[in-house]
């Protein structure tokens, strides 16, 4: 049966940790040349829906060393491109007698609606503006090794936070953790309501970054500015660029990490992207790592006990009654 | 033939009765009603201790599908569904395909209705307000009129363009037709699928803020004061369109408005699982406007509950969430959940149930219906309701060809048992057979 990843808002602390250990047993493995658990008996299915290069590299790398075998699937040659229903396409792959889906999607919540139908583990690999949780991870791992721990951290997101699963996935892994969490950026491109997210907002960068022990810049779509949301790239960089002036306000020691792909001289300059303190190679290895993780968690992981029976959905004693002339 | 309701507790808001007594219904005519009637050359007898005896119900706002969208719902089962949930008359919207902006739809979109298969229901069509539903160029709305249409609306995509809202509105004001309005600014609601706030914001879900509702019901109540058109604001889902339609009808602007159940039931916390069901236009709110449309259900701000039937195929609605469509079917679950939601929680009275289902909807449309006086309608418009029946909706059940809904699995107190649209046209397996006895 195994387990789903689809949200680190889901998770337990301790199943993070759980992933983490897990991740850096596996680099340690990996670099060390170490026999590795081999779970060839599985076959994952790769969907993507979305076009994505590194994250479908990284998850097939992933397999690869846990020997685990790869069906790809993308948009334009899937069933679903011929008119096929997601669940439809689900239930085939299912019935295809795969072990594993791995997937991205444009629209947020689809890997949970995905996971309804398939009934074997299913990893989001990136949901349209919810979650992106093996990213996170990789980015929670890469934090640990610089920093020894997460717990006490100052964390500033800078960006798009509206727009953004990275920033969602690293907020929630973040402050689970006991790190304290900063979203940074302009209103536009700021939930107008974030008291459900874990994180206080800035929307200058001074303040937001002021003290930092990371920053996590977020990619600026270039369409923000078409749907004007950014007036030019020139502005938002002018605004809320990380580089050598801006570093100044945060720790001497901080992190400079990025998702990618960056936009240089955009989110950030050349300094802040390739100094010491830029952690972003590292994210990219590390993705991999937290990838072989999560693979051999679902596979090997009991799942979670059952709830008990939903109870029906009659709710009235929540609310008390307006008053009314009205008796029944 | 005549027939019987023996011993039901009768409501009639249009009359404002409420006592137990009987009705005759003879040659699909209501002709008599009180604590005692003639009983004499009876043909069916139908004992209604325990239950209601009420004017049909009326449903201002249901979406029939046909023409275009028969894999979702006919007119057949569309009105076969409406018979089972208790409504004797239904206002189907015009978001056909094509639109219901041509006299020739109309005529056969009632003739349809009046199809021996047919459910039996009165169908009252509502017209396109603008050709193609496009917004732009008022459609040929006095040949509508003339086929049979008995409101105009372009529903779910609502007039943007103030001054073709207002050309319409007197034009319609010169007709006589009421204007039905879905309040929606669409530049703000654009690719919303949820409401706009702390949910959709932790979802990753793009919202549709309040204000997209509250600025086209303040401009479109605005229109209405000017133009003096009837508007008939249609599912109201904030506290403070509430609010402004309050204002409006203060200022003496001849505007009702309704509510559909799951936007007094429902939260935005709802949609916490991405489940596609809980995806409705106007989005589900927040508790505060909850509560607000409860107290202005009570205080008879909201005129009416209509079902906002929307049937979809199941595998439009087995979608990711941004994919999925708008909407749940509500034929058979609007009664049930006003009488358990409302009525049993002592916000509305039976008698202001029944105002609200039937007696106010049939008002605002100029419906035949929703009055239980003799000569009132053509032919007898009755339900029978049991209010106290505990029973949980199972939409597998039910006869709309769309099987969307948030309801299903939930316990409902209340339903409709019989229902009479000049003779007997629907009879729930829970009517006790023993009831019904042939008077030889």
């Amino acid at each position: 049966m195994g387990r789903n990843l689809l949200a680190i808002r889901h998770l337990e602390k301790s199943d993070i940790e759980t992933l983490l250990e897990r991740g850096a047993e596996f680099k340690r493995a990996v670099v060390a040349g170490k026999k590795l658990p081999q779970l060839g008996q599985y076959v994952v299915g790769m969907l993507f829906f979305e076009g994505s290069t590194r994250t479908r590299v990284s998850f097939e790398q992933a397999a690869h060393y846990l020997g685990l075998k790869t069906a790809n699937f993308g948009a334009a040659g899937s069933s679903m491109g011929k008119g096929e229903t997601f669940k439809d396409t689900i239930l085939t792959l299912r019935y295809e007698r795969l072990n594993a889906l791995v997937i991205r999607h444009r629209s947020s919540g689809t890997p949970i609606l995905a996971a309804r139908y398939f009934g074997a583990p299913v990893l989001n690999a990136g949901d349209g503006q919810h979650e992106h949780p093996t990213q996170a991870l990789g980015d929670a791992l890469t934090i640990l090794e610089r920093k020894g721990s997460l717990k006490g951290l100052t964390v500033a997101i800078v960006g798009d936070v509206e727009h953004s699963r990275v920033a969602r996935s690293n907020a929630w892994l973040l402050h689970k953790m006991g790190a304290s969490v900063r979203f940074v950026g302009p209103r536009t491109l700021m939930p107008s309501h974030t008291s459900m997210l874990p994180g206080s907002v800035y929307y200058d960068l001074e303040n937001g970054v002021a003290d930092a022990d990371v920053i996590i810049c977020l990619r600026l779509q270039r369409e923000r500015m078409s749907e004007g949301l950014v007036s030019s790239s020139g502005e938002y960089a002018k605004l809320y660029q990380i580089n050598r002036d801006t570093l100044r306000f945060a720790k001497d020691d901080c992190l400079v990490m990025h998702p990618g792909p960056l936009n240089r001289g955009v989110e950030v300059d050349d300094t802040a992207a390739d100094f010491d303190r830029s952690a972003i190679t590292d994210q990219i290895g590390n993705g991999i790592f937290v990838r072989m993780a999560a693979l051999h968690w679902v596979f090997t992981e009991e799942p979670p006990k059952p709830k008990a029976p939903a109870k029906p959905k009659a709710r009235p004693k929540r609310r008390p009654a307006p008053k009314t002339k009205a008796n029944v | 033939m005549k027939i019987l309701l023996k011993n039901g507790r009768i409501l009639d808001p249009s009359q404002d009765l409420d006592f137990v007594g009987s009705l005759v219904i003879e040659d699909d005519q209501i002709v008599e009603y009180g604590e005692t009637v003639d009983e004499t050359d009876v043909d069916d007898l139908f004992d209604c201790t325990g239950y209601w005896i009420t004017p049909g119900l009326v449903d201002p706002h249901c979406h029939l599908r046909e023409p275009g969208g028969e894999h979702k719902e006919t007119i057949v089962t569309g009105t076969q569904s409406a018979a089972a949930g208790g409504f004797t008359t239904v206002c189907c919207m015009p978001n056909t395909n094509p639109p219901l902006d041509n006299p020739a739809l109309i005529d056969f979109l009632l003739d349809r209705a009046a199809s021996p298969e047919a459910g039996g229901v009165f169908v009252a069509p509502v017209g396109a307000l603008t050709k193609g539903m496009r917004g732009e160029e008022l459609a040929d709305l006095a040949a509508l009129k003339s086929a049979g249409i008995v409101a105009a609306s372009d529903e779910g995509f609502p007039i943007q363009d103030a001054l073709v809202m207002t050309k319409a509105m007197e034009f319609c004001v010169q007709l006589d037709l009421p204007v039905l309005a879905h309040c929606e600014d669409a530049n703000l609601a654009r690719h919303g699928s949820m409401n706009e706030g702390a949910m959709s914001a932790m979802l990753g879900l793009k919202g549709v803020p309040r204000t997209a509702e509250d600025i086209a019901v303040m401009r479109n109540c605005l229109l209405s004061l000017n133009t003096g058109c009837e508007l008939h604001i249609m599912r109201v889902s904030t506290w403070s369109s509430v609010e402004m339609i309050r204002q409006a009808k203060y200022l003496g602007a001849p505007v009702t408005c309704e509510v559909v159940p799951q936007h007094f039931i429902f939260t935005e916390e709802d949609v916490a699982e991405f489940d596609s069901h809980f995806k409705m236009q106007p989005p589900l709110r927040t508790q505060v406007d909850v509560d607000i449309i409860l107290q202005a259900i009570a205080d008879g701000t909201i005129d009416c509950i209509a079902s906002d039937h929307s049937p979809h195929a199941s595998h439009e609605v087995h979608a990711p969430f941004d994919d999925a469509p708008f909407g749940m079917v509500g034929f058979e679950s609007v009664l049930a959940a006003t009488l358990t939601h409302l009525t049993h929680n002592g916000i509305l009275s039976p008698l202001e149930t029944v105002r609200k289902l039937s007696t106010a909807p049939a008002k605002i449309l100029r419906l035949d219906g929703g009055s239980l006086k003799p000569g009132e309608t053509p032919v007898a418009q009755v339900t029978v309701i049991d209010p106290e029946l505990e029973w949980t909706f199972d939409v597998a059940k039910t006869f709309s060809k769309g099987k969307n809904t948030a309801f299903n699995g939930m316990p409902f107190k209340g339903k409709a048992l019989l229902t009479f649209c000049g003779s007997e046209i629907y009879r729930d397996a829970h009517f006790d057979g023993g009831r019904l006895q042939m008077v030889g």
